[in-house]
This record gives C-alpha cells, structure tokens and sequence, in this order.
C-alpha cells in the first residue's frame, strides 16, 4: 500500500500557545485514520496546517509525495485534498446543486459537465432530493452532507473530515457513519477529526490522539481505547486511582 | 434558472424597441436628461455590481475608476486631440492597471475596513488631482471644447444621441454581466461573497477571481466617467472622483438587488425616478424636504428588504406561483 500522507514534525505556535507540536502521522491509500483528542488538543489546527489555510512554523506534509507546506488552500485541493469544516460554511445563498458545481468547476468549467459531476456527488451523499434548496434552509446533517458533496465534487484522492457527526442525533450518525464507510469504499483516504467515539470505531482502521497539541498515542482502536495515557487525557488522572499509577509508571 | 425561454426574448424585445423608440416621442430636454440618467447610473451600478454584488466586496470607492476613465480621455482630447471613442477605450485601459495595484492594497483587507481603504483611493486620486496642477487643470478643472455636431469626438447637437451611447454602454454591460453570471465564474463570484475560506478550500482561487472581477469593474466604469465628462463638457476633480458616484454605484444595486442582473437597473429606475419626482413636487415648497423622503425610501428599502426588490419580486412570485425559490 502506497502512502497517501505523511505529516512530519508539524508544529504551530499562536503567541505563546502551542497549538501543535512535533506531531508526526502517516496515511496509507484508501485508509481511514482518526484524529482524536479532547477539546484544543490541536486537531482542527492539524488540519488547516495540512490544508493550507495556516502555515506551520515548522515541519512536512507529503501528500502522494508532494510537499504541500507554503500551498495556498486551492492549491491544496487541486492536487486533490480536500476538506470540510467542523461548523458549515454552505454557500446560503444558493441552491445545493449551485454549491456542488462550483467545487466541480475546479476540474471542468463547463457548466453543463459541472453539473452532471455535481449531481453524481449529490446522490452519493444522499441530497438528491434537494438539490433546488437553498443551502442554507438544509437542516444540520444536511448542510454536512453538502459539505462532503461540495469536496467530493473537486474529486480529492484526500479527504479530510472536521467533525461532521457533531451535533448529529443518534440515527443520524448511524446515517453518516454508513456515508463514511462508503466513501471510503468508493477508494478514497480519509482522514477524520471526531468526538463521537461509536462512530471512530465504526470507521477508522488507525486512531492517533492529540493532547495539548501533542502526539500521545496511536495504533489501533483497540489499542487506542486501552491505552492509559488516551484514558488520563479524556478523563484526567483522579478519576481512574487504580490506573493513576500506571499512568505516572 | 430559466423561465420559459421564448417569454424572456419576447420581453427583451419588447424592451428593446421601448428603448429605442423612446427619444422619438419624448422631446422634452429635461425628460432625456433624466433618462440619461438613469442609464448612465444603471451602467455604473452594473459595473460595481459585478464585484460589490455577485462577489459582496463592498466598495465605496468607483468614483476612482469613473475620474480615472474621465480625465484619460480628456487629457488626450484636450492636450492631444485624440477622439474621446479611443481615450474612452484607454481610461478603461487605465483604470484596469490603476485597480491591480489599490486591489492589491485593498483586498488584504476584509469586510468595513476594505470599504473604508476603498473610500481612501478615489479620496487620494481627488487630491492627486487637486494638487498637481501642472498636470491636469487642478481644481478649477477644465471645459471641454465644443465643437457642435462631431459624431467622431463623442459630442451631439441632440440629446437623443447621447442618450443611445449611454444605452449602448447599459447594454453592454449587462451583456458581460450575463455572460459571466451563467459561467464558472459567476459560480465562483457568488461563492467568494458567500464564504471565501469555504470557496478557497473547494479549489477557488479567491485572490486571483477577485483582482480579476474588481478589473472589469474598474474597466466599465471608467467608460461611465468618459461618456459623463463629454455629456456635460467639464471635468474638475470635485465631479470626477465624487463621493457620489461611489455611493450611488452602491446604492442602486443594493437597492435593486445585488449579484442579480437587473438590480441596479431597477435599482436606479426607482431611485432617480424618485428624486427627480421629489424634486419637482417638493423642491421648490421646503427646502432639502426631497433629500429627507428620499433617505427614508432607502432606509424602508434596506430595513425590510435587504435583498433588494429583486429579491422581494422573485420571493412573491415564487409564493404566488407556489414554485420552489430557484436560484443557481
């Protein structure tokens, strides 16, 4: 399996804050991998570091072997990375199908071609029936849901998900968790910032956790739910006494 | 989205022939004075409305590019004698290169404080004008030779003549507007104005869209500052870079609708007609009366209506007609 992407020493300070240190992960083709962490462990910044839209202070971000560091974001995702955000920024004004095409555009500026790719991303994502909406009248999963179709439509081999099941009902995550599954079914490599535990352990095949901005563990998710430093960052040290002195061990 | 394509060319037609037929039946001066007007500010509410509507970058600053074009092409009538068609065609020339680099300055900004460095360039072009006089007449401005009826140097005995160039400018620029409405990059426009990180991330080279649309803009404009000089026969920097021209550019398109095609024309129909009618009924019995009935229909416009009446008309008809809000 070849290496899709490979993040090396990434680190990024705001002021005397060190949203990401050192932190280092590889990606193989058509997998998906989790990036876990509690609240401001670094996992949104990771992905406007690898995406472009900050530049890291120091570090590599290989992608299918090119360096994208120092790329402005849409020349991210035209060597075909592409991401969501985790709150929605769907183009309210205009219809789904409208918000759809202008992500096919990058590859095709026929209208007409736009728009048969911006349809086939539509139905995969399950908007078909929406496609005349207005974006911003789309309920929470939905606008998500025109999220991912958005990037689908630039045909990414890369794709990066902020938290789209936050805020989601129990049924609708089951709903995303299938959408997940079946992008990655259709070849492409995700990688995915979650909080919904369930739903990392449906999708993702390697986890790696953030805390603090730093890499404290990675591996399976199984290893991952074991392990007692992952354990100490969610739930803090007092909680667990028993495993405390694993912990500091 | 389409209507029903052989209604809208009917309509169009129908428009067209009112247009032009109307000089001939109207002869009152002062009646085509108003038209010109109207056509003139259509034009330049056009112009800004490709990228303070479509792309939502509010400038208040087009008065730039409308004295850039209208000093262009006087300096090389009044010093060189070159016909005002081609300086008309060089100031647009010009005021393309003079937005790369107030774009340039401009864009790293976002939201007020781009409109405010706006403001700021077509303020510094006044002065620039203002100050140096050996450069073109400073404030006292200069008239523009009249040379009766010389079709070739843009100057007509009749007003008619003048009202169907300004036409022929109104149709062009709405023209381009459709064009680019219906392509990628009216797509990319709408997304910029929308969210410019979320266009960004999809592949849209915002920076790039931008300098390109504030060009054209600049372009068009500066056709507008042309034609205006040579209609009225005088330049100085107080009317070529107005404040005015910044703010009604603005106005009739938010007014009418912004990033919609015929917004500003609208726009503009309502808003001169009005203060022309205002003018007329109230000017003479208490003074600045008009001014004060005018900035209210603005407000109730802006307060209740901020998609423009544009936006108000499709949103009836689509209720009227219970058809889904269609907007690509």
């Amino acid at each position: 399996m070849a290496e899709a992407l490979v993040i090396k020493g990434l680190s990024k300070r705001f002021g005397g804050l060190r949203a990401v240190q050192d932190v280092s992960f590889t990606v193989q083709e058509n997998e998906t991998v989790a990036l876990i962490g509690p609240n401001g462990a670094g996992k949104t910044t990771s992905f406007h570091l690898i995406t472009g839209f900050h530049r890291p202070d120091s570090g590599s971000v290989l992608a299918f072997g090119q360096e994208v560091v120092g790329l402005r974001p849409h020349d991210v995702c035209a060597l075909g990375m592409a991401r969501t955000f985790q709150v929605a920024k769907p183009f309210g004004a205009m219809t789904v199908l409208a918000n759809v095409m202008t992500g096919a555009f990058l590859r095709d500026r026929h209208v007409a071609a736009a728009q048969k790719k911006a349809r086939e991303a539509i139905e995969f994502v399950g908007l078909g029936a929406k496609e005349q909406t207005r974006a911003r009248d789309l309920t929470t999963i939905d606008q998500r849901r025109l999220e991912m179709a958005r990037a689908l439509a630039t045909q990414p081999r890369i794709l990066l998900l902020d938290e789209v099941m936050a805020g989601l009902n129990p049924a609708e995550i089951d709903q995303a968790v299938a959408l997940v599954k079946k992008l990655s079914a259709s070849g492409l490599t995700i990688v995915i910032v979650e909080h919904v535990m369930r739903a990392i352990m449906a999708v993702a095949r390697h986890i790696v956790v953030l805390d603090h901005g730093q890499k404290i563990a990675e591996g399976a998710p199984k290893e991952i739910v074991e392990n007692p430093e992952v354990i100490r960052a969610y739930l803090g040290s007092y909680v667990h006494p028993t495993a405390q002195g694993d912990a500091h061990a | 989205m389409q209507t029903s394509g052989n209604m809208k060319w009917l309509w169009l037609a129908i428009g067209a022939v009112v247009m032009l037929a109307l000089p001939q039946f109207v002869t009152s001066s002062f009646a085509i004075d108003i038209f010109i007007r109207i056509l003139l500010f259509s034009f330049i509410g056009v112009a800004w409305n490709l990228m303070g509507g479509y792309a939502k970058q509010l400038s208040l600053g087009h008065a730039a590019y409308f004295g850039v074009g209208a000093y262009t092409s006087t300096i090389m009538q009044v010093n060189y004698g070159i016909s005002p068609w081609i300086g008309m065609i060089a100031g647009g020339v010009v005021a393309m290169l003079a937005s790369l680099p107030i774009g340039w300055l401009c864009f790293r900004l976002r939201g007020p404080y781009f409109t405010i460095a706006t403001i700021a360039t077509a303020q510094v072009l006044m002065l620039i004008f203002l100050k140096f006089r050996d450069f073109a007449w400073g404030a006292e401005g200069t008239t523009i030779p009249n040379l009766g009826s010389a079709p070739l140097m843009m100057q007509f005995e009749e007003k008619s003549s003048y009202y169907y160039v300004v036409l022929g400018l109104l149709v062009v620029g709405l023209w381009i507007t459709h064009q680019i409405e219906k392509s990628w990059i009216g797509y990319y426009l709408v997304a910029i104005g929308e969210d410019e990180d979320a266009a960004e991330a999809i592949g849209v080279n915002a920076p790039k869209v931008k300098r390109d649309i504030y060009m054209i803009s600049a372009f068009l404009t500066a056709l507008a500052g042309t034609f205006y000089t040579q209609y009225i026969y005088f330049i100085d920097p107080a009317t070529a870079f107005s404040f005015n021209v910044s703010i009604e550019a603005a106005l009739v398109s938010i007014v009418g609708g912004i990033g919609t095609l015929w917004g500003p024309v609208i726009g503009t129909v309502l808003l001169e007609t009005t203060s022309a009618l205002l003018q007329s009924w109230l000017g003479s019995s208490v003074g600045g009366i008009q001014l004060t009935v005018y900035s209210l229909i603005l407000m109730a416009v802006i307060l209740w209506r901020p998609t423009g009446l544009i936006g108000f008309a499709t949103d009836v008809y689509h209720r009227t007609l219970r058809r889904k809000p269609a907007r690509a």
